[in-house]
């Protein structure tokens, strides 16, 4: 038998250290308590063994790493799902799935200075947008300037810069719905008296 | 008198754990009363109410439905998304200040009243452990009882409700989250189906169980954070259960001289559910049942004595001191309640089904175009709700002269979705001025609700004699 613990039996076990006055008895702790000490120390050898020892899953910042090439992995395959380059532009715009998605994008967001027809200024005086139907344009003609024009904007004059707004899936719908309205190999005039900063 | 209390409570230290460690069973005998009544009522109350809130439907959703899937959260006819999720600020501060407020006045009120462990553990799974092994005495002599067959039986009964009991609670606790039909639709499945919910529902009602079968008491004295923190809450003036030391000590037979009014019948020590003396003084243990008061009101009035020897008081009221309901820390917790829940009911009579927000588009602040200013703005619209919201978008407060484009057709935006209009607003340029505030409003089909967002048309200072067209012009602030 070991010696008494307390040797002032009649006298509360208290432990030796006083803080603010407070003191803390030396009861022992609830043996259910002491068990899930027990159960985390053999949860921890579980855990290390799971992630050091065999492995089974990276741990920490491999996981994280490992995680950021699966994202960049997927926003790559977004962009190139898109193909922009002028041939794959104009063959969308002959596939109706393109162009009606196309002419939702626009008809959301263009139509209020391109009008409805895309006529624009030759509908009316008093819009905003120039023509998109026409062979005129102002910052190139092929399809790949549409593209950048719609996703960079001409800031100086007004037309927004949408790429951050649409994203590249719906601006291309939306190019290839506007040269739906045109023919691969006709005749393309640039403007420059309107491009040029006056008039 | 029986005594059924085979420990004698001692302050320095828990009843409930041994000197070993162990733990002690309690086996807390009936104290029928009128706290007791009112405890009942007041529980079988709250149980109805739990059990309603995911059925009872309000404005279309379960009064209480936090849709985690969806991240929509329906509060009695409110819904709240994610993008509303900074409420949850003023609701849990709210709730923490009339946590404050509740204890500095009433103390452990909802401990003994209102908390769900105590409402399920006593006036649910006691009532189950009296009904099959009888009243304290038999419970303690059945603990001991060797094991026949009969007593196998009555406790594998018992243990059998028990988990039938933790399942329902598991069940009615998962309706919050997922609402009913899916709750039961989910139940009909087999568990590979869905998996996540089967594991959650087997942990919690394991945990359940476990809690309500052995752990009871031990999560009130040990686990609690508000157990622990009412003593920083609490001062002499709260409302607390106490024994009237003047009146009762000292103890003594009835009839002996000089003897206060407690004949040490240990009565309330025998009905308490944690295990302590209240003639021991207040103790973190007490969760505030009230069962001490019921059992001595009854030795009381059997002995043609007044009742309150074990009563409702604050500190100060039973050692005869004048008694304050109105202190510093009742104003301080008040005030900060008011507050927190009149800023807290203010936002939320500010949420709308949909969310509107306009910005100017990126590039110059305005064009002048021929004899007109022109300004472009992006309106986002933002469906918080789980089904389509159509909405009407029109401008108020620009002069009448202007024209107004990209808001013409309604808007139809899918459940949860997004979509941007542009807004091509222009002025005549002898009516443009530095700035005319207008309005960007929203509204839906049916008139319910209008969202709106003020804007600014900016234009040039003034203008010039010959307008420079497609320049942006300057604009000196
Ligand atoms: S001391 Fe009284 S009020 Fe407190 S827990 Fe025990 S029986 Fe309930
Ligand atoms: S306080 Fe009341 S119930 Fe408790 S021992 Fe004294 S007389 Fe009995």
């Amino acid at each position: 038998m070991s010696a008494d613990p307390n040797p002032h039996p009649t006298e509360p076990d208290v432990r030796p250290h006083v803080y603010d006055g407070i003191r803390e008895f030396n009861n022992r702790l609830p043996n259910w308590w002491l068990f899930t000490l027990y159960a985390t120390i053999v949860f921890w050898v579980g855990y290390w063994a799971y992630y050091e020892w065999f492995r089974v899953e990276p741990e920490g910042a491999r996981s994280v790493e490992l995680a950021m090439t699966r994202i960049d992995a997927a926003k790559l395959a977004a962009t190139a799902a898109v193909n922009i380059d002028d041939k794959s532009l104009w063959a969308m715009s002959r596939n109706p799935v393109f162009v009606d998605a196309g002419r939702q994008t626009f008809e959301a967001n263009c139509v209020a200075c391109h009008l409805k027809s895309l006529r624009g200024k030759s509908e009316s005086p008093t819009a905003i947008g120039p023509d998109l139907t026409d062979q005129i344009w102002i910052h190139g003609g092929d399809p790949t300037d549409l593209y950048r024009t719609v996703t960079q904007g001409v800031p100086a004059k007004g037309m927004p810069t949408w790429g951050p707004v649409l994203g590249p899936k719906r601006i291309t719908e939306a190019v290839a719905y506007v040269l739906s309205h045109h023919k691969e190999g006709e005749p393309i005039v640039i403007d420059t008296s309107v491009s040029a900063p006056a008039k | 008198m029986q005594n059924t209390s085979p420990f004698k409570p001692v302050r320095d230290q828990v009843t409930t754990i041994r000197e070993d460690g162990s733990r002690r069973f309690l086996y807390p005998a009936d104290a029928p009363g009128r706290f007791d009544r009112a405890r009942r009522a007041a529980a079988l109350a709250l149980i109805a109410v739990y059990l309603l809130l995911p059925w009872v439907k309000v404005g279309g959703y379960p009064a209480v439905f936090l849709d985690v899937a969806h991240r929509r959260f329906h509060l009695l006819g409110l819904t709240l998304a994610a993008q509303d999720l900074w409420l949850l600020f003023f609701l849990i501060s709210g709730l923490g200040f009339g946590l404050f407020f509740v204890t500095a006045l009433l103390g452990r009120i909802w401990c003994g009243w209102a908390c769900p462990q105590t409402v399920f553990l006593d006036h649910v799974f006691r009532r189950v452990e009296r009904w099959i092994e009888g009243d304290a005495v038999k419970r303690q002599l059945l603990a001991r009882a060797p094991w026949t067959p009969s007593k196998i039986l009555r406790r594998a009964a018992k243990q059998a409700i028990y988990l039938l009991l933790a399942a329902a609670i598991t069940h009615l606790f998962l309706a919050y989250f997922v609402s009913i039909p899916s709750v039961w639709a989910m139940m009909r499945d087999a568990p590979t189906k869905n998996w996540g919910a089967f594991v959650f529902i087997a942990a919690a009602t394991g945990v359940i169980y476990f809690n309500f079968a052995w752990f009871r008491e031990q999560l009130c004295i040990v686990i609690c954070p508000y157990g622990r923190l009412q003593s920083a809450l609490t001062d002499d003036h709260t409302l607390v259960i106490g024994y009237d030391w003047a009146r009762g000590e000292p103890r003594g037979k009835p009839g002996s001289p000089g003897a206060g009014d407690c004949v040490a019948c240990e009565r309330c020590v025998s009905v308490c559910p944690t295990g302590i003396d209240i003639r021991q003084g207040l103790q973190l243990e007490c969760i505030g049942c009230a069962a001490c008061i019921d059992a001595c009101d009854e030795v009381m009035a059997r002995l043609g004595r007044k009742p309150g020897l074990v009563r409702y008081d604050s500190l100060a009221g039973l050692s005869g001191r004048p008694r304050r309901r109105i202190r510093p820390r009742m104003v301080v917790y008040g005030v900060l309640l008011v507050i927190g829940a009149s800023v807290a009911g203010w936002s939320a009579s500010g949420i709308r089904p949909a969310m509107l927000t306009a910005t100017r588009m990126v590039g110059a602040p305005y064009y002048v175009d021929g004899g007109t200013v022109r300004n472009q703005f992006l309106v986002r619209l933002v469906n918080k709700r789980s089904e389509k919201v159509t909405l009407n978008l029109s401008v108020r407060g620009l002069p009448a002269a202007a024209t107004v484009r990209g808001l013409e057709a309604p808007v139809e935006i899918a459940p949860m979705g997004e979509e941007v209009r542009p807004l091509i607003v222009q002025v005549p340029r002898a009516q443009s001025a530095l700035a005319i505030v207008f309005e960007v409003v929203a509204s839906d089909a049916a008139g319910s609700f209008r969202l709106s967002r003020a804007m600014e048309f900016l234009g040039p200072e003034a203008a010039p004699d010959s307008p420079n067209s497609h320049e942006p012009g300057p604009r000196s602030l």
